[in-house]
Formats: structure tokens, sequence, C-alpha cells
């Protein structure tokens, strides 16, 4: 692993450990608030897709039948994977929220612990890996 | 190329102009700015925003709209440009509202509000023998678990400091895989843009306020954008490798979506159920993984509000009809309320139709997108099984929106050819231009392409400036001045447990705060006998329905400006029948007036024998 791709697999945990010393900072405060958001909206699923992410690309993509640009296949991936952050991040707040507050044991605090342990966790397992190498990410013709 | 061939080849040694398409952008940004800065929103009539809107709104709209398409059409462009451009109208749209108004819109975010305040106060779910038929929210809880968590987590007071900004948080969410599901069929740079434009300015339905189902249709066009890309047949497809991986991604979507909504995981069903139509992306996985975890919940979390509503949902399936119906209460009154429904409707109307045009026309196109197709008609189902309560039409219309708008986008745009008609035409033609028509059987190709730009230039101005009307022409109901906001907290604070607010309709700020300990009775909800009774005899009736408050709970009776604009436009109470119960109310010895201000009154009803 290089430095660079460590650094991109820890930003996330470092991310929701900013986000819970941020806590200490004011209610209402513009920096408290950038912390909380920007670990809630991405921080979750960045790990998780990172974590899948070499398994979820085994199996090839579907794309338009026709094509000119070498770029476009690509440029769908990446918007795929950012569209996954997003919602892995989403679905993990509200799914992890709901638990503890069905349990009784809801509170802001327990709902950021939880998410940035899940993080930390998932920055720090062997990336998920399919049972063949990639193949190329979007078929060619392959809509009907 | 086929999707592309009739765009002009590149020029090079142009590099200057490159830039050109920040001039329309600033400029229509720049007229927002100072459009919002000079409109006053105190004094709104029927027309809601409408009329109250700076004439700059509307031009910098112009600006804005016209510089997309001819950007759009460019193909020297970025693909960042559309994407500027259509960041810009999301301000213009989403935005707007939220810059204007001093305090959050619609009561529907008020009472989402409500139930996130009272996660927070509860600390745990309840069910309907404690807090009655709100326990329907602690049933399908995601949504406002996630919002209590974010409101301790940012340290504010309650969700209303940010939820003024939601429709613009949800409307770019819904960016990411709207984009993916039309990169999956085309790779037509003005096709997918123009589809994500039509998506939005159709979009007026109003659900891209602070409420679940504005999370739940992310989610739902999210796990679409995967199937459609990820699953299929194998053998044709892409095989099973990998499934279980994106299974397990698909799952967590349709998790948060089955804990936080009732009707999307119904949509998203039959859509699933649509798409396995395509022999292509013939895959039950995702169907069975959607309808296993949605009957999970709806057998055990959801169980008590099922069991109870059950007879109701299946009397109405197959009343198509009463499930298209509106109820009382949503009939459009006055000029303004007339004139903003039918522009809803036209809009609606027009981009059905361009949906229509544009799949009869684009043949090629139809059948490459045919699952989007399907997708799009595959809400339609929906109106045969419920009414949503007499929202079934508009919900349907949002789900439909995704397919319909990429199939109207389609009709602005010229026709798409395979690969082999467009060699074809390519060797039949002078073959400067492979698509230039044959001389003597069409117009010539300067004015064919004046057609082409002016023509679905015009219609995009029309839905463009038609969104404004039926998005914002009901700002007069929706928008409650901070003085409404300050008497309805002011009677809350005063509210002993156990009391009860009775108020003409439910439309106004924090109508459902401390609902688990404060009752509501809004009397134009209640037979049409006892309203006509109510307005009768006013001070005497209300009195008589007040009577049973226990101590130490009291009886309160609210009007506001917010009651009285939902009632006038609805074609409920008109606004002298309201006045004239205030008057009833505000001179009878039954009650005393306990708090009143330029937005509305509050009157307690006296006790009985009792000291005051």
């Amino acid at each position: 692993m290089t430095p660079q791709e460590l650094v991109v697999r820890m930003l996330p945990p470092f991310g929701g450990w900013l986000a819970l010393a941020a806590l200490a900072l004011p209610g209402g405060s513009p920096l408290r608030g950038a912390a909380v958001a920007v670990f809630l909206a991405a921080g979750p699923g960045a790990a998780l897709v990172g974590l899948c992410g070499p398994a979820l690309h085994v199996r090839s993509a579907r794309g338009p039948v026709e094509r000119r640009d070498p770029d476009f296949a690509r440029r769908s991936d990446l918007l795929e994977r950012l569209m996954l952050i997003v919602l892995l991040s989403t679905g993990a707040v509200m799914i992890v929220a709901t638990v503890l507050i069905a349990t009784h044991a809801f509170s802001g605090q327990r709902v950021l612990l939880a998410l940035t342990l899940v993080t930390t966790i998932a920055a720090f397992c062997p990336r998920l890996r399919g049972a063949s190498p990639p193949t190329p990410r979007t078929q060619k013709g392959s809509a009907p | 190329m086929t999707d592309l061939s009739d765009l002009p080849p590149v020029r090079p040694g142009r590099r200057t102009l490159a830039a050109w398409p920040a001039v329309p952008l600033l400029a229509a940004l720049a007229l927002w700015v100072y459009a919002v800065r000079h409109t006053d929103v105190s004094r709104l009539d029927d027309f809601g925003l409408v009329t109250a809107l700076h004439p700059g709104f509307w031009a910098g709209l112009v600006v804005l709209t016209a510089g997309f398409w001819f950007t759009v059409r460019d193909p020297r462009r970025s693909g960042g440009w559309p994407a500027a451009y259509v960041l810009g109208l999301l301000l213009m749209e989403r935005a707007t509202q939220a810059v204007l108004y001093p305090t959050p819109l619609y009561a529907w975010a008020w009472k989402h509000d409500g139930v996130v305040e009272h996660l927070l106060t509860a600390g745990g779910l309840q069910t309907a023998d404690r807090i009655g038929d709100m326990a329907v929210y602690d049933q399908w809880p995601g949504f406002f678990a996630a919002q209590a968590a974010l409101v301790r987590l940012l340290g504010v007071e309650s969700a209303a400091v940010y939820m003024a900004w939601w429709p613009l948080v949800s409307s770019l969410m819904l960016l990411l895989p709207l984009l993916l599901i039309y990169r999956t069929f085309t790779e037509d740079r003005r096709l997918i843009w123009t589809a994500v434009w039509l998506f939005y300015v159709a979009n007026w339905v109003g659900q891209d306020y602070f409420s679940p189902q504005s999370v739940a249709f992310v989610l739902h066009l999210g796990v679409l954008a995967v199937v459609l890309r990820r699953y299929g047949r194998s053998g044709e497809g892409p095989g099973r490798q990998g499934q279980a991986v994106w299974t397990a991604v698909v799952g967590v979507m349709v998790v948060t979506i089955v804990i936080s909504h009732q009707l999307t995981p119904g949509m998203l069903v039959v859509s699933l159920l649509a798409l396995c139509l395509v022999r292509r992306y013939r895959d039950w996985v995702p169907v069975v993984t959607t309808v296993v975890i949605f009957l999970a919940w709806c057998l055990t979390a959801a169980l008590p509000f099922l069991s109870a509503a059950l007879p109701d949902m299946i009397r109405s399936v197959g009343d198509v009809g009463g499930n298209v119906a509106t109820g009382y209460g949503t009939t459009p009154t006055g000029t303004g309320a007339v004139a903003t429904s039918w522009a809803a409707r036209l809009l609606s109307g027009s981009v059905l139709l361009l949906a229509v045009a544009g799949v009869w026309r684009q043949r090629v196109l139809r059948h490459r997108a045919m699952p989007l197709l399907l997708v799009a008609a595959a809400p339609l189902l929906m109106v045969v099984a419920s009414s949503y309560g007499s929202e079934m039409i508009f919900r349907v219309l949002m789900f439909m929106l995704p397919g319909v708008a990429f199939f109207a986008a389609a009709a602005l745009l010229p026709e798409v050819r395979t690969l082999a008609a467009e060699a074809g035409a390519g060797a039949r033609g002078t073959g400067a231009t492979p698509s230039a028509p044959a001389a003597g059987r069409r117009p010539s190709l300067p004015a064919r392409r004046g057609t082409r730009v002016g023509g679905p230039l015009l219609v995009l101005l029309a839905g463009t400036l038609a969104f404004v009307p039926s998005y914002s022409g009901k700002d007069r109901i929706n928008y409650f001045p901070p003085q409404e906001v300050a008497l309805v907290r002011q009677l809350f604070d005063r509210a002993a447990e156990g009391s009860t607010v009775v108020a003409a309709n439910r439309n106004y700020p924090l109508a459902y705060a401390s609902y688990g300990t404060i009752d509501h009775y809004w009397f134009l909800d209640d037979d049409r006998r006892h309203v006509d009774e109510i307005v009768r005899d006013p001070a005497a009736t209300l009195a008589r329905d007040m009577a049973g408050v226990e101590r130490p709970g009291r009886a309160y009776f609210l009007l506001t400006q917010g009651q009285v604009a939902n009632s006038e436009m609805n074609g409920q109470l008109t606004g002298a029948q309201l006045d004239r119960i205030r008057k009833s109310v505000a001179g009878s010895e039954l009650f005393r007036l306990v708090a009143e201000n330029s937005a509305g009154v509050v009157y307690e009803l006296r006790r009985e024998g009792g000291a005051e």
C-alpha cells in the first residue's frame, strides 16, 4: 500500500474522529456543523465503498450501445462510486439512528460514535475481492 | 457516430470563446441575487411568490435557460458547463424560498419537525395507545431518527433551523442517481442534461421538502441506477460475478427506504417488476430482496399501523376514481389558486405529451431505453392500488418523471439513428455531413437548425418559467411569518399537559408541537353539518366542542393567517366566514383573549364557575 492509498483509506475514519472532537465546539458553530455534516454525508459510505470496491468492480456495468468517448464508462463508474458513497452514508446514518432509538439507547454522540467505529473498522479491514480478476468495467454494446 | 452525428464538427483555434457560457450563467445569477434582495414577501397575494418576485428573477431564469440550451448543444463545451447551469437552476428553483422567507415553509415540514422533537423528548418509539394516529411516524422512523441525531450533533435548537434548505439538499442528492440512470442509455450529453433540466422543472409536486419521501425517492432512484447498470440475465449481461456484494449494497439502500417511508417500497417493487419484463434486464434478485425486506418490516415494526389500515387499503384497491380524487378542501378557489393550479397541470401535461412525442419519434431510442420507458409507466399501477390520502396522483407523477423527462428531452433533440442507418445516409449523401438531408426533400440545413434551436428553446423556457407558479404559487398558504410562529409558540409555552388546541385547520407552524401531551381539534376536518353549525353559532358551538377538557389542561381557540389562507384558497370557509367566527369568539363571555398579534389570535375557554 502506497502512502497515498493509506491517506485515502484513513480519511473517512479521521473525519469521524474529527467530527466527534468538533462536538466540543459550541452548538450551532459553523465548524462543528461542517465537520459533522461532511462526515455524515460521506464518511461511512466512503469506508464501505472502499471496503467493497474491488469486489464491486468484478461485476461489469452496462452502458450505452454505441460509444465514442473512451472516458465515458470511466466517468460513469466514478459517478456511481460517488452516488454509493452518499447513499450508503445516508443509509448508515438512518439505520444506526433507528436502531439506537428503537432500543431506547439514543443520543447524538452515540450515533456519531457508532458510525465512526463502523467507518474505522471498515478502513482497517482487508478489501473484499471478487472470485475473478476485474473485467472491462462497461460492456460495449451491452444494452439492447 | 449515431447519437451525436448531427452536431457540427469541432473547429480548432477558438479557445478564446471557450469560457463564454460563464457570461449568461453569471448574468443569470447576478439577476437572481439582485431580485431576491429586492423582493418583499411580507404581503403575499393569491399568486404566492409569483407576483411578489422582482422582475429580475424572471429575466435571470430566461438568461439561464437560453444559456443552458446554447451551451449544451455545443460540442466544443466540456460537460462541466451544463452541470454548472443545472446547479444554477437548482439554486434559483430550490433556494429562492429559503433565502426570501425568514421561516421555513409548509405545515408538513413543521409537522415533521414536531415528530423529530417528539423522538428527542420521548427517547424511543411509541405506540398508538400513547400518541394516537401520530404513532405511524414511530413505525417508519428512519428519517426522523437521523434528523434527531443531526439536531443533537449540530447543537441547534430544532430542525427548523435548517429545514428551509432541505429542498436544495434533496434536489442535489437526486442529481447523482438521475445522471447515472441517463448515462446507462446514452452518451449524448445534450440528451442527458436536457433530461435532467426537464426533470427538475417538471418536478413541481413539492415532495422535496423536509420529509422522509424526499430521501426515499433519492434512494429509490439509486437502487434503479444500480439495477440498470449491474443486474441482468447471466450469459448476456454481466453474469453472477460479484452479485452478492451488489445485493448487499442494494439491500442497505432498500432497508433505508423501508424503515423511512410507506409508499416508496411499493413504487420500487412495481418498477423492478416492470424491468423484469425486458429479457436482458430480467433478474429476480433485486425484486425478491426488496419484497423480503419490505414484508419483514410490515409484519413486525409496522404491523400495528398496517393491521388498522388494512380494511381501508383493501377497499381502495381497484377504485381508480376514488384513488385519483383529491377530496374536500383541495379545490383551488380564487383567481390566483386556480391560475397557479392550471399552470402546474399544463406543465405536467406538456412534459407528458413531449415524452409521448419522444417515444413515438425516437424509434431507436425507444428500443434502446425500453427499461426506462417501463420504469416510467410502472408507477401508474399504484393508482389502482391506493389513494394514499388523496395524494396518489401527484406521487405517481413524481415517480414517473425520471423516465418521462428522458423521452421528453429526446423529443426536443435530433433523431437518434443506428450505426447502419448512419453509414447508409453517409454513403447516399454528399459526404460533408453524415446526417445532412438530401437536397429537395427537406428544408435547407440552416433553416432546419434554426427550428431545431428555436422551437425546443421556447419549450424549455415555457417549462422553466411555468415551474415558478406551479411550485411557489401557493406560498400564501405555505408561508408562516415570524409573528405567526411566535404566536403559536406562545400558546404552546402556556398550554398545560392535557390541553386541547382548537383551530380551523392544521395549516399553521408548530401544529404538532408536543403532540404527545397536547390534543388537537381541527373543525374543518369534521362533518360538514357540524362545520355549518359552527358557522351559524360559532362561540356557543365551539365552547361545547371544547368543554370536555379536564384539569389541569385548558382549551384554546387558535386562528392564524395560515389557516385563513388555506381555507380560502382550497374552497372551504371564506375569509369573511372565519372572521365572523373570530368576532363571535372575541365577543363571547365564554372565552378570554390570551394572545394576539398581526398574524392571529389565541382565546382560552373560561371554566364554568372556576377562577380564571
